[in-house]
């Protein structure tokens, strides 16, 4: 896998929510640890920190081949349909959305009030370890 | 139409400072030239960034490209700079009406009336919102659709065969409960399942409902507005699962605050749509919604679809 942030575009490390740890930790650490623990699940082939308003990266963790930039993008634009959806059938604010699909699955935690935690796993995935790890880091972030 | 484009180009080719950006960014959003429009709007704005009718032309551009909340707080940005343009407030009503909230949307919509008591666009909507449904049961057709931007097509439910509107849904809950007061008579395609007609809706690619039914919480059968939204849910789903190389999408799990929702594509075009309690566990409203996707297949195929 690539480093977090390798591929992290030149205004990313400023959408970073501030730092909300210990002294010393700062918001990037935070992010790469968190994206490190979502990576251990089995079948994970990527996870990242993405910016809900505009679908940038803001931090990532990638096998190699997948393609950070549109996952991001699809993602934010995916979640954005789902919530519109979701608030016209009356089911409130969305948390947490999973796409399966034949080759894949992809999963995304919101974390208010702007970032999202975006993961793409393959078959094998155990997605309730995923989404746990997912809303983790996501509640970890918001606080 | 062409014409317009063209002498509204040379004028501001003349003047690029000209206000006129708003009127080319219209014109080229009328033609369903999104992008261009999009281009325009925003490259007036950053000459003009406190020209509320620019502001009210690029919510339009972003209703139609499908992005609500950007249409929204471009709306916002107009009533910030003029409180009472009546655009964006039926604007606001329309975004506010496609999120579920009927309220707000009669509030702006009411607004707009006390500024411009002959708004017959806007008169209808109201009249048609008070009277069909307290939450949200207004037909996409009735909304001012010549004054406001309508991403999707108007949804009129489609002709209800004799036989099955003459029949309710036997046993629309599981123990046989008849079909909620709110829910409108459709074809019987999920009798045996709980809340059949209240909680699970299928769909066609266009956003037309074919059966089942969604109620808000107050009874109001909300199922031709939500179909509309799901059908963009659908396209988004496609392209995301193409543009990652996953293959055919199965299923869309959405974890919300107050109730969990599962999407899936059934056969060729249709989409199914189960709203669970948050109480069911997501895993076991994954497997009531592969049960609700199998009866609606079957019934799909021998509806000839």
């Amino acid at each position: 896998m690539s480093a977090p942030g390798a591929d992290r575009p030149g205004s990313g490390a400023a959408a970073a929510p501030p730092a909300r740890s210990g002294p010393g930790s700062s918001a990037a650490d935070e992010l790469a640890r968190a994206l490190d623990r979502i990576s251990r699940v089995r079948g994970m082939r990527g996870s990242m920190w993405v910016s809900a308003d505009d679908g940038l990266p803001v931090a990532q963790l990638l096998m190699e081949g997948v393609p950070g930039r549109a996952v991001a993008a699809l993602a934010a634009s995916l979640v954005r349909k789902v919530s519109g959806s979701a608030g016209a059938v009356g089911a409130g604010r969305v948390r947490f959305v999973q796409m399966e699909a034949a080759g894949g699955t992809l999963l995304v935690a919101l974390a208010p009030p702007d970032l999202l935690v975006v993961a793409l796993a393959d078959g094998r995935v155990n997605v309730g370890l995923a989404r746990l790890e997912m809303m983790r880091a996501a509640a970890a972030v918001a606080r | 139409m062409a014409d317009d484009v063209r002498s509204l180009t040379a004028a501001l080719a003349r003047d690029p400072s000209s206000l006129r950006y708003a009127d080319l960014a219209e014109s080229l959003r009328r033609r369903g030239q999104r992008d261009e429009a999009l281009r325009v709007a925003l490259h007036g704005l950053a000459r003009h960034p406190q020209h509320a009718d620019g502001h009210d032309v690029l919510a339009r551009i972003y209703s139609d490209l499908g992005d609500l909340d950007r249409a929204q707080l471009a709306w916002g940005k107009v009533l910030e700079l003029a409180p009472e343009h009546p655009g964006a407030l039926k604007g606001v009503a329309f975004v506010r009406f496609r999120q579920g909230d009927a309220r707000a949307a009669v509030e702006a919509l009411e607004r707009a009336l006390a500024i411009d008591p002959s708004d017959e666009a806007a008169q209808r909507a109201l009249e048609s919102m008070r009277r069909d449904a307290p939450m949200a049961d207004l037909p996409t057709a009735e909304l001012p659709t010549a004054e406001l931007p309508t991403p999707v097509a108007p949804v009129p439910a489609p002709p209800v065969p004799a036989a099955a509107a003459a029949s309710p849904e036997a046993g629309a809950g599981s123990a046989g409960a008849a079909r909620p007061s709110g829910a409108k008579a459709r074809p019987a395609v999920f009798s045996g399942f709980d809340r059949a007609t209240a909680d699970i809706l299928l769909l066609d690619e266009r956003g037309l409902v074919l059966a089942g039914g969604l109620l808000a919480p107050n009874g109001a059968d909300v199922s031709e507005v939500a179909a509309a939204g799901l059908a963009g849910v659908s396209g988004e789903a496609a392209r995301t699962a193409q543009h990652l190389a996953l293959g055919g999408w199965r299923t869309i799990v959405a974890e919300a605050e107050s109730a969990n929702l599962v999407v899936a594509p059934v056969g060729s075009g249709a989409l199914l749509l189960v709203r669970r309690d948050r109480s069911m566990p997501v895993g076991l409203a994954l497997r009531f919604a592969e049960r609700a996707r199998g009866t609606a297949s079957t019934w799909l195929e021998g509806q000839g679809a």
